[in-house]
């Protein structure tokens, strides 16, 4: 009987770790197959996220490049483009400035005293501007000419209007210009720049002036 | 008493004749330039109209105007106020009974008396024109002319020349012309106007600048400086045929032309050898001598009359003054010394004296001295710029430009300075005057 007991004790004890066990077997089974459910979901999302990001990021990185290459090209453009309109400006710059030179060589006149025609320091200044202007555009040929104020002879003033210009061509030829590129007339004094009869006029009118005749 | 009569005519005739003959032998030698010389004082009536007409008063009118102009101009005469001469303003009496009062034109002053008639048909015009000693009450010079309307100015001028050949032996100036140039186109021209300013004709259309004319001594052509071919060059116009030649374009100047009396030269400045410098041509070769020869500017030359001698100006002493020259290139003489800047030289066909203009106190004007320099005399004063003096071919009269109302213009005076008068209201500039010689 003892044993009997014994062995049914154990057997019940048996059945009942076993059961418990089973038991806990299942409960474990369920939450391990969640766990891995629950991963294989992760995984799975994890998976497609990375592709997507992946080709999210190859479309980023090739609009980006395409980006950066038209940015490339744009800046190439433009700095091409700022250097043609720097060269342009340069070159319009430099056509002013000629032009300028050009005017001022033409435009800016020596003036003399009654009846001389010697050249006064600030003729002088102007004759020699004006001489390395020539010197820089040795294709240039100039006429000279030599006007007087209205008082005095028109014929008087013809011949002191030549010697005016012949001032201004010795000091051309001083200066290294050659002569053969500078003519000479006189005008007397036919042809003032201020018709009035008074010193200020007078002053005005008694001149060289340059005029560009070819290149 | 036929005979008798023939024998009075005869003896009026002879009495004439010998009046006459007296009369301008003694008149020949009425020297109207002696300092010494008075004017005569001479009344002028108005012409009358013979045969009726309507619109005759300003034939009247014009013939009045151009003789009174004449007589004062010729130096000879002082003409007496018009009131003096009408009745109805308290004047003299001038007709009585038919016959010139001449003991009342003497009451009034009167040395001379001119009186005459005309008649016009339409286009054709008579003018009779006669002129008397009021002293004497003697006639002594009459003339008709005959010719057409538009001759007026002329016939009178022509009346005016034979009352100064009567009395001084030598014809007036009264059918000469000046030339000068205007810019009153825009561009400066020739034009050539009466002695008296009338009648003015543009001659060049050069549409340049034209300056510097002077006549031939034939009085057909005029010898000037143009532009025209970019450079100042001399060129000669033929009056008659129209006809132009350049005569001389060298390098530089060619400018300030003078003919000779002959006709055979010009002297002229050019710089073609690097300064200007006083030059001959000779008309037929063009054959060129040089006479001055100097560092200076040399310009401006005129011929004495006699041909021998060459004035100019010249800058070698420092300013420019007045020089003379053989014209053969030698013996320099300089004869204006007491001037600074002396210019336009003019040789009196009298040969006795120079006209020139000179700068003192900021003011050109006219002086006359005499061809070795001395008796240096001021013609005009106090009017403005006075410059560019030019004798007549009777040498007693000189026309220059003035600025005194304004712009330059040409005016006349006698060759002491009296009687200035401009000649012509233009438009714009006109200068540089040249004197024809007489036309007959």
């Amino acid at each position: 009987m003892l044993v009997k007991k014994v062995s049914f004790n154990l057997m019940v004890f048996a059945l009942v770790v076993s059961f418990s066990l089973f038991l806990n077997a299942c409960a474990k089974k369920v939450a391990v197959e969640e766990i891995e459910q629950k991963e294989e979901v992760i995984a799975t999302e994890e998976v497609s996220d990375e592709a997507a990001e992946q080709k999210r990021l190859e479309e980023e990185r090739a609009a980006r490049e395409a980006q950066l290459k038209e940015e490339a090209l744009r800046k190439e453009r433009e700095r091409e483009e700022a250097a043609r309109r720097e060269e342009e400006a340069r070159r319009e710059e430099a056509a002013k400035r000629e032009a300028q030179l050009r005017e001022e060589f033409e435009k800016e006149n020596i003036h003399f005293d009654f009846d001389k025609f010697f050249l006064s320091d600030e003729a002088k200044e102007t004759l020699s501007k004006k001489a390395s202007w020539l010197l820089d555009n040795p294709d240039i040929n100039i006429t000279i000419e030599g006007h007087c104020d209205e008082r005095g002879t028109n014929e008087y003033n013809m011949a002191l209007g030549e010697r005016r210009a012949n001032s201004a061509m010795k000091y051309f030829v001083n200066a290294g210009v050659n002569a053969g590129r500078i003519s000479l007339i006189s005008y007397g004094e036919e042809k003032p720049l201020d018709p009035e009869s008074n010193e200020t006029a007078w002053a005005k009118n008694r001149r060289d002036q340059f005029r560009i005749i070819s290149e | 008493m036929k005979k008798t009569g023939a024998l009075s005519i005869l003896f009026v005739f002879i009495c004439f004749f010998l009046y006459d003959f007296t009369i301008s032998y003694a008149k020949i030698y009425i020297d109207i330039d002696s300092p010494s010389f008075r004017r005569f004082p001479a009344a002028v009536n108005y012409f009358k109209n013979i045969e009726g007409g309507d619109n005759q008063e300003n034939i009247s009118e014009e013939i009045h105007q151009v003789l009174t102009q004449d007589l004062e101009i010729s130096g000879l005469f002082s003409l007496l106020e018009q009131p003096l001469l009408s009745e109805s303003m308290g004047g003299v009496t001038l007709y009585k009974d038919g016959k010139i009062n001449f003991i009342g034109l003497s009451i009034i002053g009167a040395e001379v008396f001119v009186e005459g008639n005309f008649r016009c048909n339409d286009d054709d015009l008579e003018i009779e024109a006669r002129l008397y000693d009021v002293f004497q009450g003697k006639f002594v010079i009459g003339k008709k002319y005959i010719g057409k309307r538009r001759n007026l100015r002329k016939m009178i001028h022509r009346f005016s020349d034979d009352v100064l050949l009567h009395f001084t032996g030598e014809r007036g100036v009264f059918d000469t012309k000046i030339a000068f140039i205007s810019d009153e186109s825009g561009h400066k021209e020739i034009y050539i106007m009466d002695f008296d300013g009338f009648n003015v004709e543009r001659i060049t259309d050069h549409r340049s600048i034209v300056l510097s004319p002077s006549w031939s001594p034939d009085g057909k052509k005029i010898v000037f400086t143009s532009y025209k071919n970019g450079n100042p060059d001399i060129y000669i116009k033929d009056l008659i045929t129209n006809r132009e030649e350049r005569i001389a374009h060298y390098k530089g100047l060619n400018i300030a032309p003078d003919w000779s009396p002959d006709g055979e030269w010009l002297v002229v400045t050019l710089s073609k050898d690097g300064n200007p410098e006083i030059y001959r041509i000779e008309m037929n070769k063009k054959k060129l001598r040089r006479l001055t020869n100097n560092w200076g500017i040399d310009v401006s030359p005129t011929f004495s009359p006699d041909g021998e001698e060459v004035a100019f100006v010249s800058n070698r002493s420092g300013n420019p003054n007045i020089y003379v020259i053989h014209s053969s290139g030698n013996n320099v003489r300089r004869l204006t010394f007491n001037t600074k800047y002396s210019v336009s030289p003019d040789w009196s066909p009298r040969g006795d004296r120079i006209v020139f203009s000179s700068l003192e106190r900021g003011c050109f004007n006219i002086y006359t001295m005499s061809s070795d320099g001395t008796d240096l005399k001021q013609l005009t004063s106090d009017s403005g710029d006075n410059e560019d003096p030019t004798w007549s071919p009777s040498g007693r009269l000189i026309v220059f430009t003035s600025t005194r109302d304004g712009r330059k213009s040409i005016y006349i005076m006698r060759a002491d300075g009296t009687g200035q008068k401009k000649l012509k209201k233009f438009n714009g500039k006109q200068y540089g005057p040249s004197w024809s010689p007489r036309f007959r």
